[in-house]
């Protein structure tokens, strides 16, 4: 293996490797635009340019696409380095505007990070910069500002390299120089479209369902799984700081939604992407919630509630569970604690593929789309969520059943968070936390286990599930 | 499009196999030679042909401004308006033509007999100010020369 010095560090890296990699590896920060770790190299931006020492002098070159040589010395931040990126810069802001202050990436944004890094001056050019329009409307879920886009090429690259839609291009020459989808609108099938708002090093591309809806700094992430299918991608939930609460009409809409998703980079399950579904986990976990504990459609005292499917279930002479796909393996630990085997437990799929859904794909997406289904079946194994005719109770933990499937006379008893027509139909219903006002794990299907904190209080008329199901268990009388 | 395809199979041979894309370029020019333009049908048949993404074809289209997706003029008057032909009066050339045509540069008239377009460096800057007319150079254009070019391409028009 070659050795080389970087910064003064000897490192050993394999032959064949670039400069910009091995530097990485051994923790050394080289400054990119267009470069990305999955991506192909096209050597666009120069702004990863480093210094290689020679007779002497120095030879200016760019570090992603320099392979590393024996004997190599480099410098990431001699001055001749320092001045090149501070003229990449001024070409690179060249038509850019400037519009930080009403930029959604402002933050964020590794233009901004770079030029107070490495340029610190204004513009040199007398010129007056190139305007275009700032809402050129990709597809539907993307708009693209053409004004800030600096050309790296990156969603380009994404579209034909890792999503495979050829969804985009550039158009035209030079300073004209556009993104745009392609003509036939593959780019708006794209699943994996959204991708490209992360890979954007600027403000050009950006999603309308967040535009102009926060700074980013008064956001923070919090750590998830996507619960939209079985694969479990790790995402960022990012939702308004506590510390930046917004003194609202509806507090709960301001400062306990999900204002946008981000993929949490995980090589064991989804490398640095997600699908568009799980950008609009702020649809799916945002939905009307059940708004309180019911007997017969009547509503109850949680309490009083809890009390009587207590009393149903140890009355019951045949008593099945439907247990749910979208439990933690904490919330199924505890179910089968509580019940051991007195219920008949099997394992149901809250959710099936919605129309127009991709329902599987060779790259994450899976046919089933509950985040849980491995974790529940390693528990309460592989039964088909079938109901014995002679079933005298059903309980039945979260959504997507048919309730014409539970046998007449039998007695229901639900826990569902959401707010559901079968709710009423249940002898009782208890209304349940839901994914992002707990923490715990789901097993994906390949059996690799994620966890996810908790990002909002549960709202007071929500039960919690594993307390609830050891107070579900007690012998009627007991104590809650 | 599709009658071109023996003639884009010989120009594949030029070509190591898995660089489709290298052709759009010559299939691209070979096209709007035959038709004037290049129509949504032939995007759609040279994809088919060559199996490469819509969007490589496009890009290529939209790169090069000589091709072009939409028919033009009989005739197409492309002026330069470089260095060397400006120095030599390439603004009267093209003023005087817009006046003569009665259109502006990117513009056909309404008979549909010319196209005026104003171009970068035709490569013939020793006999600036140049006129391309269709596929033919023009050369050390007066206005004079230029008048009379103007007549013989009307009196051709109106021939046909």
């Amino acid at each position: 293996m070659p050795r080389l010095t970087i910064d003064g560090r000897e490192i050993e890296a394999p032959a064949g490797q670039t400069v910009m990699d091995a530097a990485r590896a051994a923790g050394i920060f080289i400054p990119y635009f267009c470069w990305h770790p999955q991506l192909s190299v096209p050597g666009n931006c120069r702004i990863c340019v480093v210094g290689v020492e020679d007779k002497g002098g120095e030879w200016i070159d760019i570090a992603c696409n320099m392979p590393v040589s024996e004997g190599m010395v480099v410098h990431t931040n001699s001055e001749g380095v320092r001045q090149r990126r501070k003229d990449t810069l001024q070409f690179i802001t060249l038509n850019h505007p400037v519009d930080c202050g009403i930029c959604d990436k402002a933050g964020e944004c590794t233009l901004q990070d770079y030029h107070y890094e490495y340029n610190g001056e204004r513009s040199l050019s007398r010129d007056a910069k190139n305007h275009e329009t700032k809402h050129h409307a990709l597809s539907p879920r993307i708009v693209l500002d053409n004004e800030r886009c600096i050309q790296c090429t990156r969603c380009v690259r994404f579209t034909r390299e890792v999503s495979k839609s050829n969804g985009l291009g550039m158009q035209n020459r030079a300073d004209h120089s556009l993104v745009r989808a392609v003509e036939d609108g593959s780019f708006a099938n794209d699943p994996y479209s959204d991708n490209v708002i992360d890979l954007c090093p600027v403000g050009a591309l950006l999603s309308p369902s967040f535009l102009h809806k926060a700074r980013v700094w008064y956001l923070k992430p919090t750590a998830s799984v996507c619960p939209g299918c079985a694969r479990g991608c790790t995402v960022n939930l990012w939702h308004r700081r506590p510390e930046w609460r917004l003194r609202a009409p509806d507090m709960r809409a301001q400062n306990e939604s999900i204002d946008r998703v981000t993929p949490l980079e995980n090589p064991a399950v989804n490398g640095p992407w997600i699908c568009n579904k799980g950008r609009d986990l702020a649809k799916l976990l945002g939905r009307a919630r059940a708004e309180g504990a019911m007997l017969k459609g009547r509503a109850a005292e949680l309490q009083g509630a809890i009390a009587m499917a207590r009393s149903l279930i140890a009355a019951a002479r045949k008593p099945v569970a439907l247990v749910s796909s979208w439990g933690s393996n904490e919330e199924l630990a505890a179910f089968r604690a509580a019940f051991g085997e007195r219920l008949d437990a099997r394992v149901k799929a809250d959710h099936a593929p919605e129309p127009g859904e991709v329902v599987e794909d060779a790259i994450l997406i899976r046919a089933d789309k509950n985040p849980n289904t491995a974790g529940a079946k390693a528990i309460f194994g592989d039964a088909p969520p079938d109901i014995p005719k002679d079933a005298d109770l059903v309980l039945v933990w979260g959504e997507g059943l048919d309730f014409n499937r539970i046998p007449a006379g039998a007695k229901i008893v639900y826990l569902n968070a959401w707010l559901q027509p079968e709710n009423g139909h249940a002898d009782v219903f208890i209304p349940i936390s839901i994914q992002t006002e707990r923490s715990g794990h789901y097993t994906n299907f390949a059996g690799v286990t994620s966890a996810f904190a908790k990002c909002f209080p549960k709202p007071a008329q929500a039960a919690d599930a594993e307390t609830l199901f050891a107070s579900l268990a007690l012998a009627p009388g007991g104590g809650p | 499009m599709r009658h071109l395809v023996p003639e884009f199979e010989k120009l594949k041979e030029r070509y190591p196999a898995g660089f489709e894309a290298s052709l759009v370029l010559p299939c691209l020019r070979r096209i709007q030679e035959d038709r004037g333009f290049v129509a949504e049908e032939d995007i759609v048949g040279l994809v088919d042909y060559l199996g490469v993404p819509r969007i490589q074809v496009e890009e290529v289209l939209s790169y090069y401004t000589m091709l072009r997706r939409k028919p033009i003029g009989r005739f197409h008057l492309q002026a330069c308006r470089n260095i060397a032909c400006s120095m030599r009066g390439a603004e009267g050339v093209v003023g005087y033509l817009r006046k003569r045509l009665g259109i502006g540069p990117g513009e056909t008239t309404p008979d549909g007999r010319f196209t005026l377009s104003v171009v970068e460096c035709l490569g013939s800057c020793g006999t600036a100010p140049v006129v391309m007319v269709n596929e033919a150079y023009h050369e050390d254009m007066s206005l004079e020369k230029l008048d009379r070019l103007v007549d013989e391409l009307a009196a051709a028009g109106e021939g046909k």
